[in-house]
């Protein structure tokens, strides 16, 4: 307990804490690191280390180390099971993402750097709640849900409802993700997700992840959702899809469709990676364009 | 916190912060100073070693998070006295200039020959992605590795 003062140590230049947490756990099981998490006030989970450690936020009191947690997996079992610490670069070349789930391994192709690609883990992609992440889009367009086990006991809830603000998730105080479960898709699915950034590394200006279910040359099921810096958190754009559903593909339907999402989307009027009008234009582009591609997908898988 | 770390093969005992990274137990406690510190935010890719053959950025992992695990640096590329093909290569096609980001450049290279040993141009700057040069331009870098991968197939 810092009683006087709230950090033993400033930052001159930011006038905020250094980062000097007490302690850094190392759990060999989720039950202990559930346990460490939730008895210790300010602790905080740390894996690839490639958020945290350039944020380095000075309320950390207590690091819990999972990285040594057997969560590094990817299994096929009614649809796709992902260990919540799999590193981006498993992901980008396990076979079991084929197909429609190639999409998957296709955004984590654009993630990062190659080292950054071997550290970083999905989960902790997840858990920051970035919104230009590179994995939520495409894992939300396919419904995924992920297993939240704290201290009162587990929770599976859609991926979706992890994301409530800029760097903000739902998670409660102890609770630990540990997997991501990725539904079996439909027949005649295709799944497609494109990135737009400044260079190969950086984060995102926009990406767009779609989900198509055809039934002959009919949508009978789509998923619409953009990521990038567009709002505070990912938006999937369900006025979007309804526009979609049931409809077949045509040049006016596309136009519409693309109006909906740039106008629903809430990015910031400027940033550096570009402003809110250059963003609205690119996410219309990126719709058709990946509206294209779930469809030559959905043929092919 | 005391922690063992095999570095370039050899176990070293260290006492170690919570908050201390691989990169500053490196630098400042091992004093294996061919590691890197540039930008402190896996940005640019100056203090890329191996860890376990994987390249990865000593500056965002903490030396704890490495115990148990290989971790190579530039300095145990290739036994005293001698170079590496990578470094041989290098040298030879003028892929260095003021050196800064030459460590991390080898332990990529090093991480994806390891991976592969005939890649494409485009295999090669797509590792090389994280490594920033602010000097030379990546021509003479992507030559230099194609030209030590040959050598090492032997061809």
């Amino acid at each position: 307990m810092r009683s006087k003062f709230k950090y033993a140590f400033v930052n001159v230049k930011t006038m905020k804490g250094l980062f000097r947490p007490k302690e850094c756990f190392r759990p060999e099981t989720v039950e202990e690191a559930v346990c460490l998490l939730s008895k210790h006030d300010g602790a905080q989970a740390i894996a690839g280390g490639t958020d945290l450690l350039i944020n380095k936020p000075p309320e950390i009191e207590y690091l819990v180390d999972i990285s040594r947690l057997p969560l590094n997996y990817i299994k096929e079992e009614d649809g796709l099971k992902i260990g919540a610490i799999t590193p981006i670069r498993e992901l980008e070349n396990s076979q079991l993402l084929s197909g429609a789930y190639g999409a998957l391994s296709e955004a984590a192709r654009k993630f990062g750097s190659w080292a950054i690609r071997n550290m970083a883990t999905v989960g902790g992609n997840i858990c920051n709640a970035v919104p230009s992440a590179d994995m939520p889009p495409t894992l939300v367009a396919m419904d995924a849900k992920v297993k939240l086990v704290g201290a009162e006991g587990t929770r599976t809830i859609l991926l979706a409802e992890v994301f409530v603000g800029n760097r903000k998730n739902s998670l409660k105080k102890g609770e630990l993700l540990t997997e991501i479960q990725v539904p079996k898709l439909p027949p005649h699915t295709g799944v497609a997700f494109i990135k737009f950034a400044r260079t190969s590394v950086d984060l995102a200006l926009v990406n767009v992840a779609v989900r198509i279910t055809f039934e002959g040359e009919v949508m009978k099921d789509v998923r619409v959702v953009v990521g990038g810096g567009v709002g505070p958190t990912l938006v999937r754009s369900k006025k979007a899809e309804e526009i979609l559903k049931n409809q077949k593909i045509s040049e006016g339907l596309l136009e519409k469709a693309a109006q909906v999402v740039s106008e629903e989307l809430k990015p910031r009027p400027t940033s550096i990676r570009g402003s809110g009008y250059y963003k609205r234009e690119i996410s219309k582009v990126l719709l058709k364009r990946a509206i294209a591609q779930a469809q030559a997908s959905s043929k092919g898988g | 916190m005391m922690i063992k770390l095999n570095v370039n093969g050899i176990d070293y005992e260290v006492d170690v912060k919570p908050h201390w990274t691989l990169l500053f137990v490196l630098r400042e406690k091992l004093k294996l100073k061919g590691v890197k510190n540039g930008c402190g935010e896996g940005e640019c890719g100056a203090c890329t070693v191996t860890i376990d053959g994987k390249a990865a950025h000593s500056c965002l992992i903490l030396a704890s998070q490495a115990e148990g695990k290989k971790i190579m640096t530039i300095e145990g590329l290739a036994p005293g006295g001698t170079v590496h093909p990578l470094q041989q290569a290098f040298v030879e096609y003028g892929a260095i200039q003021c050196g800064f980001c030459t460590p991390g450049m080898i332990m990529t290279a090093k991480a994806l020959l390891d991976e592969n040993s005939n890649p494409s141009e485009e295999d090669i700057r797509e590792a090389i992605s994280g490594n920033i040069c602010r000097c030379t331009g990546y021509v003479k870098i992507v030559k230099a590795i194609q030209e030590a991968a040959k050598k090492m197939r032997g061809a």
